[in-house]
């Protein structure tokens, strides 16, 4: 065990900086453009409802292709991976934005209208408001697939736990995966209970009942 | 004042209102009423623009709704609806200060509007105001969007069948509550309703609506004693049998038998039978039982002296009226408030009943609910 | 690419579903009879599912070597969740007027369970399997780095030896495959509601 931390120490602790560095930046990236998105989305839901399906075939794909074909045209660089994993993290937080603006019941989109509200301030006073719960646990989605998915920026050499595992897996190191796994693993259930604290910490009263399950 | 002119609606080539036109004066309770599916709520909504209108307009104090700005527009009419609406992240007090804000009232304004508000309805501000919609009763929920409605003091309020959600019992304290508060406060109030006896409790002046259509715009009573025809008289039918609400004469109204005196009874003998029987006024009558007037308490004791006869006391200054005449001649004498009761009489003038306020509502009310 | 990979990939996704029906179906009724389970196995599911795919299928590969038997109990693992949790749900929301009249019939508690609750909560119960078998079918994927083969060895030598055809080529089966069994599934579920 000693050894491990002596030999490998320093370059765990850059791996675990790398990777978080690599969730961080592409899921905020992500985050901003999905909510923009979503909000736009929920202005022409004529459109969206043949949008929202189309996105989600293309959410089918692996991240592991995003990565390789960014890899093909932009190179071993890490805004690859950003871009890559970034274009990932938009969808779940794009769809449960889009969903949950929809989902805001009628009656009090029409009291908001009826109060004499505009669109805009209907939009930031009460429709965000009653949907961030439901955006949240988009933005929890993405956050744990993009912590899952960044493994995969060793696959082109780009560091970040991902490293460990697959010398470990190449190699037949066990120890080396172990390496790697275990503070992946941490590091999603981690960042998975942050955002679940966020959620409730944003969550007004008043709507918690309704999402407690 | 209110007026929809010429107003026209139309769903996917379906004509729902047809060119209705009506006036709302300031301070008027008014309830749409009208089987489902007759173009009410889209009336109410094309008032603060939810529902667009097709052709006509309407005019808020001679202004043309579509050339305010719609959202002033709105901010001006309050808005209550049956789901109640409370937006469920803000807190009661935020979702009462909702408008005022929008109209940038500033945070003292704000606050003392609130207190003013949950005092008027009993709910102390302390208890309520930090709470959420949800952890409200369905009838206090319903009460804090009356108050969101009535928050920035809009000269109009517009209900949308507001309390067709809740219980029998909270419906009518909160009818009473809203009447109340719109005679307070001088609201031109529009209600919607499908419930015929929420109108009658509520309205000055009912406008009957169906398929599009207005058929009848009249006051309750009115409208009970002369619906305007099957359909409304159908409608109202739901409640009981209305055929003899229209054909309602004095002598169904009143209470018999009837105690009267001869005018041949001295002043003291009179003072008796009145302490006895506890009424302050005897109805007077000579030996052949025809009507001669009314004594009371007051023009014995004022005029009287004890052991003279009642004749020169009898004041012939009293409303009565025919057996035969209308029910409603009897109500609006009795409405003036001057007299306790009216007094029924013959063709030849031989007392034959009273009418007291309780007599009229017993009748009404075996109409209403049938015999009791 | 040949159909052999298709097949292998569809190989690795039904084998895994299946343990996971086998496995998650009771974890769901137990969840929902003792209530001092429930948010163990809530919890533990929904960690499991937390956990990096690669970094999952790494850890059993160190205890039984690099399989196509490590990325099935990988993707058991790791679509658990959907099932128990749609299960629990399923069985939770059933009417209670129903379950009390199939108690006051006299019906036992596994008895009411096997005709009563679990044909009721079916419909839920798919939807769960519907979503773990799509997230298979992707997580698949990651099968090729512990030797387990499927569609996922196609697109990572098409990676490796930059040849954008063979990425397409990989790609495009699996969404294809993820489609077709989405929609029919999703069909197969309406179904099931309607009755």
């Amino acid at each position: 065990m000693q050894y491990f931390f002596s030999t490998y120490g320093q370059m765990l602790l850059k791996a675990v900086f790398t990777h978080f560095y690599y969730v961080l930046i592409s899921v905020s990236i992500g985050f901003c453009i999905a909510l923009l998105l979503g909000i736009l989305l929920s202005r022409i839901p004529k459109y969206s409802k043949i949008i929202i399906p189309i996105i989600s075939i293309f959410q089918t794909i692996p991240g592991i292709v995003f990565i390789g074909i960014l890899f093909i045209y932009i190179g071993m660089v890490p805004t690859t991976v950003i871009i890559a994993l970034s274009i990932y993290a938009i969808f779940p937080i794009l769809k449960n934005t889009y969903v949950g603006i929809c989902e805001v019941p009628e009656p009090y989109k029409e009291a908001a209208r009826g109060c004499g509200m505009s669109q805009f301030q209907i939009l930031t006073r009460v429709e965000l408001p009653i949907a961030l719960p439901t955006i949240i646990s988009g933005l929890r989605m993405s956050t744990v697939y993009t912590v899952s998915w960044a493994v995969l920026a060793a696959m082109i050499g780009l560091g970040g736990l991902g490293e460990f595992i697959y010398r470990g897996v190449g190699t037949n190191n066990n120890i080396l995966i172990i390496a790697g796994a275990i503070p992946a693993a941490i590091m999603a259930i981690c960042l998975g209970l942050l955002i679940d604290y966020v959620q409730k910490l944003v969550t007004p009263r008043g709507l918690r009942e309704e999402n407690s399950k | 004042m209110i007026e929809y002119k010429n107003i026209h609606k139309e769903y996917q080539g379906v004509s729902v209102i047809n060119n209705i036109n009506f006036k709302i004066n300031n301070g008027e309770f008014v309830v749409l009423i009208g089987p489902s599916g007759c173009g009410k709520t889209t009336t109410l909504k094309m008032l603060n623009r939810l529902i667009k209108i097709d052709s006509g307009e309407i005019y808020i104090d001679n202004k043309n709704i579509m050339e305010v700005d719609i959202e002033n527009l709105r901010r001006n009419i309050g808005y209550v609806i049956q789901q109640i609406g409370l937006f469920p992240n803000m807190t009661i007090e935020e979702n009462i200060c909702v408008v005022p804000k929008l109209l940038k009232w500033d945070k003292d304004k704000c606050n003392n509007r609130v207190h003013e508000l949950l005092s008027m309805v009993s709910m102390p501000y302390e208890q309520y105001a930090k709470k959420y919609p949800k952890e409200l009763s369905g009838g206090q929920q319903q009460r804090i969007g009356v108050l969101r409605a009535i928050a920035a003091k809009p000269p109009i309020i517009l209900m949308d069948e507001p309390f067709g959600a809740l219980d029998p019992i909270t419906r009518d304290i909160l009818q009473d509550e809203v009447k109340d508060l719109q005679k307070k406060l001088n609201l031109t109030v529009i209600f919607v309703t499908h419930d015929m006896d929420e109108a009658i409790k509520l309205a000055d002046t009912i406008i009957f609506m169906d398929k599009g259509d207005i058929l009848q715009i009249a006051s309750p009573e009115e409208m009970l004693r002369a619906p305007a025809n099957e359909i409304i008289s159908e409608f109202m039918g739901k409640r009981g049998n209305f055929l003899d609400a229209e054909n309602m004469a004095c002598s169904d109204l009143m209470r018999t038998p009837v105690f009267t005196i001869k005018d041949d009874k001295k002043t003291l003998e009179c003072i008796e039978i009145m302490k006895k029987r506890q009424i302050d006024s005897l109805i007077v009558v000579d030996k052949a039982g025809i009507f001669q007037g009314v004594v009371t308490i007051e023009s014995i004791r004022s005029k009287g002296k004890a052991g003279e006869k009642i004749n020169s006391l009898i004041s012939k200054d009293f409303p009565t009226v025919l057996q035969d005449d209308v029910g409603k001649t009897a109500f609006d004498l009795l409405m003036d408030k001057k007299y306790d009761y009216v007094i029924v009489l013959t063709r030849d003038n031989s007392v034959v009943g009273i009418i007291t306020k309780s007599s009229l509502a017993k009748a009404l009310a075996s109409v209403v609910w049938g015999e009791m | 690419m040949s159909w052999t990979l298709i097949f292998q990939h569809l190989y690795l996704v039904i084998m895994a579903t299946i343990g996971t029906i086998v496995i998650g179906l009771p974890l769901g009724v137990l969840a929902y009879l003792n209530k001092s389970f429930n948010r163990l196995i809530l919890w533990s599911v929904d960690i499991l599912q937390t956990l990096p795919a690669l970094a999952l299928l790494g850890v059993i590969m160190v205890f039984i070597g690099g399989n196509s038997l490590t990325v099935i109990i990988g993707l058991i693992l790791y679509s658990l969740l959907p099932i128990v949790r749609n299960t629990y749900v399923g069985l939770t929301n059933i009417d209670p007027a129903i379950k009390e009249a199939a108690t006051a019939m006299g019906m036992g508690k596994f008895y009411k369970l096997i005709h009563v609750e679990l044909p009721l909560a079916f419909p839920v119960v798919f939807t769960g399997i519907r979503i773990a078998v799509v997230t298979s079918i992707g997580v698949a994927v990651f099968g090729t780095f512990v030797g387990g083969g499927g569609l996922g060895s196609v697109i990572y030598r098409g990676i490796h030896i930059q040849n954008m055809n063979l990425i397409m080529s990989g790609t495009l089966s699996l969404m294809a495959m993820a489609i077709i069994f989405d929609f029919s599934m999703a069909w197969i579920e309406k179904k099931l509601y309607q009755k």
